[in-house]
């Protein structure tokens, strides 16, 4: 067990990253705004974490809370800008948001390194933090799925009109998701840059957007529950499929088309429906039994 | 004026990608995110079959445009299709679509990038481009058949939509889908020769910019895919002369970037573009007026 963690442990610190990741586009999604937003967050949280540490000598705490502040700051002005817009258009508005924070990154010279990147922003931070931090987050977006809360932001989800008559301030709940996507993006940034040392440009791009999208989509997107099972997935998919090795990529376009036809509450979503399906079943068997007793 | 030939030429490319995304999310309602893979991949087969034999300038375009089109109504048969029939509405189909797009678009990638080992590839053709001087300017005969096929296409798509039986009957499905089938409009079938033209469209833009530029990275296509949304939503979603305008303001633009030498900045105009137009005219400048849910 020990020498199987020893031997990944970068996979373990990449899935709980990725699920940060994908979180701060979940979050959004489930109060039904389409948007990419947490990746640019993702690229000022690590350029915000990177350049507090390398150019003004912070430590490794107040980095990432300065990169996640800013992250936050960031999307949440984009939000109060882009608020009027809807569905697709709202997707390629905040795709075209973490576009821009990367073409920044390449033009802003000695402060973000240019095309190159930034390098040596190492930080200390171990396993358990990670874990620790995850866990906070995990438990505030539990909080945000269980009685009240939850079943208003499903309202505001599945039923705008509804939940207006309702009296919930639905732009209010919209900007929130804006926010807190803002944070756990610019989070997941700071956490991975300072891990890794170093953030370039070519990383914010729209492949991440694709990976933290796939991850939610093939998990589930109604819980992080759903994006635990995605961002596992997809970190463990290329070391599960060395076997076809050159035809991995394929592979993955072959499992991302095929959930989206598929799965369309994800494999969550599949589990709990056989679930129910299954109560459901012995709850009748129950009933029937508990009939012929009586008759 | 040199610099607004180049622009012309760099319009009419994009206008021809544009125009088969336009021609799809208009009517059918279909953000296909696969039509710079496919865009790739016309190209890409043309140049597995340059390699093996020579072939003239036509021989290669048609090869790629079949193949566009297969390709296209492949995705829409076996991808978009049964999403569509396994979703409760346009609205809950659109992010599956998105995604199903994205799945089905890195399956040519990574078998282009595998062949190619991600490094540019050009065809092996008879065809060779001329330089000739109009008034003072340069200009290749690849350039010109460009801008002269870009033209053509889209003006005669502009003008197909709006005149023909079948452009009214597509126009119908982009406004109400459901009442244009209850009024006799073949959904279906209609949706999937849509499709193939739009891949068709992709895969002689593909062949075009290959023969313009003399060689295309596998990755090309997928920046292609954002441009032509930022041209789409330029123009008004829905509006093919908006798609045309687009293109060339896009094009305009960046060749402009260019020449000021700010180089670094020019993927930024594209999404700077989206971004101010989707805020100060979300409906783009030519597009109808959709009816908006809060």
């Amino acid at each position: 067990m020990s020498d199987w963690y020893y031997m990944n442990v970068v996979l373990i610190q990449t899935t709980l990253t990725t699920l940060l990741l994908a979180l701060s586009i979940q979050v959004p999604l489930r109060f039904g705004v389409f948007s990419f937003a947490g990746v640019g967050a993702f690229g000022v949280g690590g350029y915000g974490a990177a350049m507090a540490m390398v150019h003004l000598e912070w430590s490794t705490w107040p980095a990432v809370l300065a990169g996640t502040l800013a992250a936050g700051a960031a999307v949440l002005v984009l939000g109060l800008v882009v608020q009027q817009l809807s569905g697709l258009y709202m997707g390629m508005a905040t795709i075209a948001f973490t576009l821009i924070v990367s073409v920044v990154a390449v033009n802003g010279g000695d402060a973000t390194g240019g095309a190159g990147g930034l390098y040596g922003a190492l930080g200390e931070i171990t396993m358990t933090h990670i874990v620790l931090v995850v866990l906070a987050v995990v438990a505030l977006l539990q909080w945000t799925e269980m009685k009240g809360l939850g079943r208003r932001i499903d309202t505001v989800r599945e039923d705008p009109e509804l939940a207006n008559a309702l009296g919930i301030n639905i732009a209010g709940y919209r900007r929130m998701s804006f926010l807190v996507s803002g944070l756990i993006g610019g989070l997941a940034g700071a956490l991975t840059t300072l891990l890794r040392s170093t953030i370039t440009p070519a990383e914010v791009n729209f492949h991440l957007v694709i990976v933290a999208l796939t991850a939610i989509v093939v998990g589930g997107s109604r819980s992080w529950i759903g994006a635990m099972i995605g961002a596992v997935i997809f970190v463990w998919l290329p070391t599960v499929l060395s076997f076809v090795e050159e035809w991995e990529k394929v592979a993955y376009g072959f499992i991302v088309a095929a959930a989206a036809i598929y799965l369309p509450t994800g494999v969550l979503g599949v589990a709990k429906d056989s679930w129910h399906r299954f109560r459901t079943r012995e709850e009748r068997a129950r009933i029937a039994a508990a009939l012929q007793e009586t008759s | 004026m040199q610099d607004l030939l180049n622009a012309a030429t760099l319009g009419s490319i994009y206008l021809l990608f544009a125009l088969g995304m336009a021609l799809v999310w208009g009517t059918i309602g279909i953000l296909n995110f696969a039509h710079g893979a496919t865009f790739m991949f016309s190209a890409f087969v043309g140049h597995m079959v340059s390699k093996e034999t020579e072939l003239p300038f036509l021989g290669v375009i048609g090869i790629s445009v079949l193949v566009g089109a297969v390709i296209s109504s492949l995705t829409q048969l076996l991808a978009f299709q049964p999403i569509l029939k396994r979703s409760k509405s346009q609205h809950a189909a659109e992010m599956r679509i998105l995604i199903g797009g994205i799945g089905v678009a890195a399956i040519p990638l990574a078998l282009a990038q595998r062949e190619t080992r991600s490094s540019p590839f050009g065809f092996n053709s008879s065809y060779k481009s001329e330089v000739f001087e109009v008034f003072g300017l340069r200009l290749t005969t690849t350039s010109a058949i460009i801008i002269v096929a870009g033209l053509a296409i889209g003006i005669g798509l502009t003008v197909w939509l709006r005149r023909s039986r079948q452009g009214l009957a597509l126009r119908a499905i982009g406004v109400d889908a459901e009442t244009s089938a209850g009024m006799g409009v073949n959904r279906p079938l209609l949706a999937f020769s849509t499709m193939a033209v739009a891949g068709g469209l992709a895969g002689l833009a593909g062949a075009l910019l290959t023969f313009h530029l003399g060689a295309i990275a596998p990755e090309t296509g997928d920046q292609l895919v954002i441009k032509a949304f930022a041209i789409i939503v330029l123009g008004g979603l829905g509006s093919m002369l908006g798609t045309v305008i687009g293109a060339y303001v896009l094009a305009g633009a960046e060749t402009f970037v260019l020449v000021m030498n700010w180089g670094t900045w020019v993927d930024a105009v594209s999404f700077g573009l989206i971004f101010l137009i989707l805020l100060a005219r979300p409906q783009g400048l030519l597009g109808r007026k959709e009816v908006r849910r809060t």
